[in-house]
């Protein structure tokens, strides 16, 4: 005989908070499978392909202009197919003639209603997620130092729930075949007008998602790549979106009959949270500068540790004098040392060439009348190696340039200065440095023989440059003879002479 | 009689009364944004927002409240269908235009004209492919396009391709082909298929 144990069987039930907690799954599941965002996603997915990624991969590959693109771009890619199929999914009780039945079930209508808004949300997610992906992996590929930005992606990311809850939330009050295109547009509408609101660097305005940084100042390469990027203002975004989606779905739960009566006080409750996060947003936002490096600094968010200066090893040139550049720029070297190599073999070992040219940040200032202002040290002379500092077209606040029209600007700014270095030409030179100058720059094929100003401030003519050389004059002619040297023969007169030519000892007639 | 009856009966099934009073404040919000002073873009992207928007309150008149009964015993629905979002298309451009009188509307009739029946007939298709209830997608995909092909006009490289006709000038004529065939389109696929109601499905309100 054996004893026969007398353990009852384990029939597990589950707690009533699990249970709540699967049957939710399962709702959101089944939420998932018949939401029309799954049905607008191509269209979302089609408007970040059109405008957002074809644009960002026009642009150099640099993490501060693509993650600036994609913030503004991926926030009105999805803005109307979110909102348009939130609104529907919202009103899709009355769509379906349903209304009055699921009024009986046992849930209370918010609780309901937050399930189809969440599903929206998750598939827009993960739409918006894998688009990032893509852009970012391309832009990883090809970018030469540096790392994504994430702040900018998340700002784009908070803005999806935000769009949800308004669509949803209009199309539940409002429920009509109309309701979702027009929310759709109410919303663009009201993104794309946001901007039209900013005046002044100090706009509490600029709190709109699709602002990436000062609004005069259009997205700059050199932003966030000489300095960390600074996260004052998109977590100011952040927190008014998600304080707009906590308003937007605690009003869900305002209405009589959508909950029990401590469901609709935590709703209102929620809803001025929400507002009240909102609000500080705008109002923190107002508060911002934009700082020297073209960023705007809230001084309630900001971590003063983001404004020492980033660590990185310049990239460099093989020429006769090495060109250096900050690791994010490593895709122009190439166009700008072809640009600067005749020039710099020109001069490379005479004496007061510059050891190296090495790639300089701007600054950037808001003035009131003359609007954004962006400042350069120009050439500044070294200790026993001195080097020339550099600043690219592409760092400066103007019109976009083909690489062939970024180069011949670099080289109408930088050679006349190189030259000017070496030769010591200036408003007192002699006519022979003028002539010599004039020659150097003409044996390079630059037939203009006035000095320009290389990019500084806002275009403005430096006084102390070179008046130049005017065709028909004994210096032109001197110029001309000069310049038509074998290129050896002149580099050995340089080399002999330069040092006497820089004190003014060397006349026209001397020059060979 | 019957007739007449009929065409009502459709009319309000399809809440034809709603799509005109939106068309009417499309009009009236095009017309209020003109009194304004917008810069380049304002005066260009504004119109097309308005255009959009009647175009897809004439769109969204196709979902059917009634599905494959209707589809079943009505006779007359291939007649009543183009007929009616016809007419409803040349009273949003009429109406349009006429908020567009003495203003300064970029663009002028003719590019209401060619981007509210443009923009409709991308609606229709939709409503074929997709259902009445998600026709307004196509449509306002298209909104975002043409804005961004219209502001890529100030900043290069521009989209100049026909099929993004609001970029395009007035008088030009690949838009206007483009757009003209997309609507022509858009009405034969209603006139024979109606919007895509799948068996079952339930009404619209």
């Amino acid at each position: 005989m054996t004893a026969a144990t007398t353990t009852p069987a384990s029939t597990r039930q589950p707690s009533a908070v699990a249970g709540a907690g699967l049957t939710m799954l399962r709702l959101l599941r089944l939420e998932l499978r018949h939401n029309a965002m799954a049905w607008a996603l191509p269209v979302a997915i089609g408007l970040f392909w059109l405008i957002t990624y074809r644009k960002d991969m026009a642009m150099p590959p640099m993490w501060s202009l693509r993650t600036a693109g994609l913030q503004s771009g991926a926030v009105l890619d999805f803005a109307i197919p979110v909102t348009g199929a939130a609104a529907w999914m919202g009103s899709r009780e009355v769509h379906r003639r349903v209304a009055d039945q699921v009024t009986t079930t046992a849930r209370a209508r918010w609780a309901r209603l937050l399930v189809p808004w969440a599903a929206t949300t998750i598939w827009a997610m993960m739409a918006y997620l894998g688009c990032v992906a893509v852009l970012y992996g391309v832009t990883a590929h090809q970018a030469g130092w540096g790392g994504p930005l994430w702040w900018p992606a998340g700002v784009a990311a908070a803005s999806l729930p935000a769009f949800s809850a308004l669509g949803f939330v209009i199309g539940a009050f409002l429920p009509s075949r109309f309701t979702p295109p027009l929310a759709a547009i109410a919303a663009f509408f009201i993104i794309a007008l946001s901007t039209e609101l900013i005046h002044g660097g100090q706009s509490p305005w600029q709190v709109s998602p699709i602002v990436t940084g000062p609004w005069d100042l259009s997205p700059q390469a050199g932003v966030a790549t000489f300095y960390p990027f600074l996260p004052d203002l998109s977590i100011a975004q952040v927190m008014l979106l998600a304080g707009f989606t906590l308003a937007l779905l605690g009003v869900l739960a305002l209405p009589a009959g959508s909950g029990s009566r401590t469901a609709r006080a935590v709703a209102a409750g929620v809803t001025g949270a929400g507002l009240l996060a909102a609000g500080t947003a705008a109002g923190l936002t107002g508060t911002g500068t934009m700082d020297a490096h073209g960023m705007i600094k809230i001084p309630a968010l900001h971590d003063a540790a983001a404004d020492r200066p980033l660590q990185f090893t310049p990239v460099c040139s093989r020429t006769a004098i090495p060109v250096c550049l900050n690791p994010a720029y490593a895709s122009y070297l190439p166009v700008t040392a072809n640009a600067l190599a005749p020039m710099l073999s020109q001069l490379a070992g005479l004496p007061g060439a510059p050891a190296k040219l090495v790639q300089v940040s701007v600054s950037f200032q808001q003035d009131a009348r003359e609007g954004m202002i962006v400042r350069t040290d120009g050439l500044r002379r070294g200790g026993p190696q001195p080097a020339v500092y550099l600043v690219l077209p592409d760092q400066l606040a103007g019109p976009a340039m083909t690489s062939e029209q970024a180069a011949g600007q670099l080289v109408a700014a930088y050679d006349p200065r190189l030259v000017a270095r070496v030769t010591g030409d200036g408003p007192a030179a002699s006519p022979a440095q003028n002539a010599v100058a004039a020659a150097l720059l003409l044996a390079v094929g630059q037939g203009k023989l006035t000095t320009d100003q290389p990019p500084t401030t806002q275009g403005r003519i430096d006084p102390g440059q070179s008046p130049g050389v005017a065709p028909g004059t004994a210096e032109y002619a001197a110029a001309e003879r000069f310049a038509a040297l074998p290129e050896a023969e002149r580099r050995a007169w340089l080399l002999q002479h330069l040092t006497a030519l820089r004190a003014g000892k060397i006349t026209l007639a001397q020059l060979p | 009689m019957t007739g007449a009856r009929l065409v009502r009966l459709y009319a309000v099934g399809r809440r034809v009364p709603f799509a005109v009073l939106g068309i009417a404040a499309c009009a009236i919000g095009l017309r209020l944004a003109l009194l304004g002073h917008w810069d380049d873009y304002g005066a260009l992207q504004l119109p097309l927002l308005f255009e959009a928007a009647a175009a897809v309150s004439v769109v969204a008149t196709v979902a059917s409240p009634f599905g494959e009964q209707e589809r079943a015993a009505g006779r007359w629905l291939p007649l009543l269908r183009p007929a009616v979002t016809v007419a409803l298309t040349a009273a949003a451009i009429g109406l349009l235009s006429a908020a567009g009188t003495g203003a300064h509307l970029a663009g002028g009739v003719l590019d209401v004209l060619r981007n509210i029946a443009g923009i409709t007939g991308i609606g229709l298709l939709c409503a074929g492919a997709l259902g009445g209830g998600l026709a307004w997608t196509g449509p306002l995909g298209y909104l975002v396009a043409a804005v961004y092909a219209l502001y890529t006009l100030w900043h290069p490289p521009a989209l100049t391709t026909p099929w993004l006709w609001p970029a395009r000038p007035p008088h030009d004529l690949g838009g206007a082909l483009c757009a003209g065939l997309v609507f022509t389109c858009g009405v034969a696929v209603l006139t024979v298929r109606g919007a895509r109601d799948r068996p079952g499905d339930p009404a619209e309100a």
